[in-house]
């Protein structure tokens, strides 16, 4: 698999020159996003220097695990140059199955957990199975899947939230290792389990090839239907975790539980450098991606800004930051 | 080939969703019918249902349900074809406060009494009476039990709900007129979470890191954005006085163990049921007020053990008194009342 070019698909890629161009550039937009970051929790700490507690840094990670999760699997799907709308209702449905099992039967909390983390699983396994060998478009494929899971969650709960879960639910997430709750553990897990695969084996970098150019791929002998479905199911089994983790923190369920999730995921991989046309983003990308909407939401909560102030600055990062994305890949092509 | 396959499946699909609209059509007697449709089936409109179901079958109503998820457009043609369908009475659960005003006056020009009940709708004449939750009222209470527990000073900080919404709207005034009598309680941050638990604990988890040990109690808009507050308390190891509303099951064994200093009650058997006995009196042809206003009652650790039996641990008891219920409570006036 060495000889499938991790950039392949970008124009002018097969001159050494430019290659080493773009990964510079790359490289610069990394350390750039990596920058803002700092640079934002720099002027938190300036005027509220409550911000840099030991404390706070805390409440930001617990607060991102759920929804890095989210992203990580985003992530992997977005390079293939798809996109999964339904981690959002995965989150409320696998919620909602464990904690229809763990209503009944508190001392069920492992198939509680398992459950949770099996049910996004096959979700995310059907949308790869029709995007994959039926083709239809992720799009679409992940839009039905929203609704379809979205309704399921509700069909679980007779369209009411699930209440009086056994405290013990609430340990799952609650306990503290390291000095940090479990979650916070989880994610990082995940971000070092998928930056590993994706920069060190040869299934990341078939994603990649997927990714930037399909046919070429296939033409190289990459599996490519295989590595479409296994994404999916991969978004979907975070997905499912995520639901775990946030019905864990607040012991309930409620079948809206991460409603619109997906957006901020996405958010988080397109702010973190990746490309929606595939081929082209890092999980470390996605990570400083999600930190920069996490401090944002959490500094702006210290210096008690209202809701819809916070709403308005994170779509203007966004935009910003594919906006600079752009000027900077125009330049190193041109 | 693909393609073939998925018109099967497109067909099973159909056939499936045709089995299942038959299950929900009924017979026509001479019964009376009542059409209803409501925003969404939340937990407070799931409870409802089982109130409003209560009190039809002891009454031999027979009820049309309809659930417009929370799209104003489904709601209007919902209440269009109960129009055409000829019933005896509409109760609406509006989507969204002062809409459907074409379709009210199409119920009124064929004849059909229209109650809103929980929200109100636009055009007060073409609503033949309403049942509304007095939320301006909850709010005041809410606000008053926090004043009463801070000895009347402190810093408190509030969780609302979303910002525009009717209830978050009458809450916030309630709120409001109880701090206008409390010139030394300071309100550090207010701001909306949406109604959920948790997107609340991360809001409250912020407050924290920015105030810590200045903030002295936390007032929710709800119970659910309360329990995610006293979820953010517990992680940082602080315990102040939280205050919710609604008294959803979790609320309740909040308050029952001490995480809530209390709530107020909007049980969705009573206040639905209600809407419906008002309907049935309009129908037959009783006097009845144009506004009935739900007070919820307030739930402190004194009596929070009758109010866990209503909603949670003896229910269906509670639904058989219901309709008994209803007679005392409409003949006093107070339809929030629980005891008989």
């Amino acid at each position: 698999m060495a000889e499938v070019p991790v950039k392949a698909g970008e124009p002018g890629g097969k001159k050494l020159l430019q290659f080493d161009k773009q990964r510079m550039t790359n490289l610069l937009l990394r350390n750039l996003m990596a920058l803002v970051v700092i640079a934002v929790a720099v002027y938190f700490t300036i005027v509220r220097p409550q911000f840099a507690t030991t404390a706070n840094m805390r409440t930001i990670l617990i607060a991102a695990a759920p929804f890095a999760l989210i992203a990580l699997g985003q992530t992997l799907v977005i390079l293939t140059g798809g996109i999964d709308l339904s981690v959002g209702s995965i989150v409320a449905l696998s919620a909602m199955t464990s904690a229809a099992i763990i209503v009944d039967h508190p001392e069920r909390m492992v198939l509680g957990v398992i459950a949770g983390v099996v049910v996004g699983l096959l979700a995310g396994l059907v949308s790869g199975v029709v995007v994959a060998y039926i083709n239809v478009a992720p799009f679409v494929a992940t839009l039905g899947m929203l609704s379809v899971a979205s309704g399921l969650a509700y069909a679980i709960g007779r369209g009411a939230p699930i209440n009086g879960l056994p405290v013990e639910w609430g340990l799952i997430a609650n306990t503290r290792f390291l000095g940090v709750q479990v979650p916070v553990l989880v994610m990082i897990a995940g971000f070092i389990v998928l930056g590993v695969i994706m920069t060190r084996t040869s299934f990341g970098m078939r994603i990649y090839a997927v990714g930037g150019n399909r046919t070429a791929a296939e033409v190289a002998g990459v599996n490519v239907r295989g590595i479409l479905t296994s994404v999916y199911a991969i978004s979907g089994a975070l997905a499912g975790m995520s639901g775990v983790i946030l019905s864990s923190r607040v012991i309930s369920a409620a079948p809206y539980l991460g409603k619109g999730y997906e957006l901020g995921a996405i958010a988080a991989v397109v702010i973190g450098g990746a490309s929606l046309t595939g081929g082209r983003g890092t999980v470390w990308g996605t990570m400083l991606g999600l930190f920069l909407i996490q401090t944002l939401n959490n500094g702006l909560d210290i210096l008690v800004v209202p809701a819809y102030w916070q709403t308005v600055i994170s779509g203007i990062l966004i935009v910003s930051a594919v906006a600079v994305d752009m000027v900077a890949a125009k330049r190193s092509s041109g | 080939m693909s393609r073939k396959w998925l018109a099967g499946v497109v067909v099973v699909a159909l056939v499936l969703a045709m089995g299942l609209a038959g299950c929900a059509g009924g017979d026509t007697g001479d019964k009376v019918r009542v059409g209803v449709t409501v925003y969404n089936m939340s937990s407070f409109i799931t409870q409802g249902r089982e109130g409003m179901e209560a009190f039809a079958e002891a009454n031999d109503i027979e009820l049309l349900w309809n659930s417009a998820n929370n799209d104003v457009a489904t709601q209007a043609s919902q209440v269009e074809s109960l129009i055409n369908q000829g019933v005896d009475a509409i109760i609406i659960v509006p989507v969204q406060a002062d809409s459907l005003q074409p379709q009210l006056q199409a119920a009124s020009d064929a004849g059909i009494p229209v109650l809103a009940v929980n929200t109100t709708l636009s055009n007060e004449e073409l609503i033949t009476a309403a049942v509304l939750p007095d939320d301006v009222k909850a709010g005041e209470q809410e606000m008053q039990m926090m004043a009463d527990a801070l000895g009347g000073e402190g810093k408190i900080v509030i969780l609302q709900g979303p910002l525009g919404s009717s209830p978050e709207l009458d809450r916030t005034e309630g709120i409001n007129n109880v701090l206008a009598n409390y010139p030394n309680i300071e309100v550090l941050a207010m701001d909306t979470a949406n109604w959920a638990r948790e997107e609340a604990v991360n809001k409250v988890k912020n407050w924290i890191s920015s105030f810590g040990d200045d903030i002295d109690g936390i007032v929710a808009e709800n119970d659910d954005m309360g329990l995610g507050a006293v979820q953010a308390l517990k992680e940082a190891g602080m315990s102040v006085p939280v205050v919710g509303i609604d008294g959803i099951e979790d609320g309740l064994r909040a308050v029952e163990s001490g995480d809530f200093i209390g709530s107020n009650l909007q049980h969705g058997r009573v206040e639905l049921a209600a809407g419906l006995a008002v309907a049935l009196k309009v129908i037959n042809g009783e006097e009845y007020e144009k506004n009935y206003w739900y007070l919820m009652p307030e739930i402190t650790p004194d009596n929070v053990d009758q109010f866990i039996k209503n909603v949670v641990t003896e229910k269906d008891a509670f639904l058989e008194t219901l309709p008994e219920l209803m007679a005392k409570n409409l003949a006093s006036g107070d339809i929030s009342n629980e005891e008989l």
